[in-house]
């Protein structure tokens, strides 16, 4: 991935951008046609507003930063209320305590998943596996997607989501207990 | 010794960069003894590997058609933004 001052060459966003912005709304939405048209809404008013962009932030973080904007439109327009708050959350009200006791210890003990070859080959482990990616935390599935999905490094994380090193640890091990236990819930049991 | 939400911050940190000596050691004696934070560390390579796998599934990449439909619509955009 090129981050810094990957210029304005309009060309490429497509190329270099168009899937993680294609995921990130359709994780939002749940709609392909929908998500499409994001991208483009998103892309066509990065070209009109490039002289804008500046170089304290990288490409992607400029593009997703519009493309919250076009998805508080498009819920808008649903209907549905929702605020920049909602997308961009600093800091989440998302307590260990869900997961662990006081001293420590696991509310709920991690058991073994069954075979998770036999899961990958089910329609539905896969349905129950973009829910669950939908329903983290906004800021925990964008990091998520980032790393796991997208396979961006933990600096460009960083750089891309102006966070320190502790702040994505904390994430993705949130994010993680997170799916796991969604994936618990709505998968295993 | 490390308790269990310690534990699970570490296993989960050690997938993504290589800890530090001594806390690396904390946590493979802690896996030692620990089946819950085991398991737990079984799932989130779980959790990687069916990334792994949504991502490169046609389902979370634009199509062909959605690429130039989108192309497409950049290239008019641009034509009519010309001065």
């Amino acid at each position: 991935m090129t981050t810094m001052n990957d210029g304005l060459n309009t060309q490429t966003w497509l190329d270099e951008h168009g899937d993680y912005l294609f995921s990130y709304a359709l994780l939002r939405v749940k709609d392909t046609h929908v998500a499409e048209d994001l991208v483009q809404e998103t892309l066509l008013a990065a070209v009109t507003a490039r002289n804008t962009f500046s170089n304290q932030s990288t490409v992607r973080t400029w593009l997703t930063g519009i493309l919250k904007h076009k998805l508080i439109d498009h819920f808008r327009r649903q209907g549905r209320e929702i605020v920049i708050a909602d997308l961009i959350d600093q800091n989440e009200d998302d307590h260990l305590d869900r997961f662990f006791e006081a001293n420590g210890r696991w509310i709920e003990k991690p058991e073994a998943f069954p075979d998770p070859e036999s899961a990958f080959q089910q329609k539905q482990f896969w349905k129950v596996f973009q829910d669950c990616l939908s329903g983290l935390k906004p800021r925990q599935a964008e990091v998520f997607l980032a790393k796991e999905i997208h396979g961006m490094s933990n600096e460009e994380i960083c750089k891309h989501f102006s966070l320190n090193p502790t702040n994505v640890w904390v994430l993705m091990h949130r994010a993680r207990l997170s799916l796991h236990k969604c994936l618990k819930i709505h998968w295993i049991d | 010794m490390l308790n269990c939400k310690q534990a699970s911050l570490l296993a989960s940190r050690a997938m993504d960069e290589k800890l530090p000596y001594w806390k690396n050691s904390l946590l493979k004696l802690h896996l030692l003894l620990c089946r819950s934070c085991a398991n737990f560390t079984r799932q989130m390579a779980f959790l990687r590997e069916a990334s792994r796998r949504y991502g490169n599934s046609r389902d979370l990449r634009l199509t062909g058609d959605a690429r130039k439909r989108i192309l497409n619509a950049l290239k008019r955009h641009e034509i009519d933004e010309q001065p």
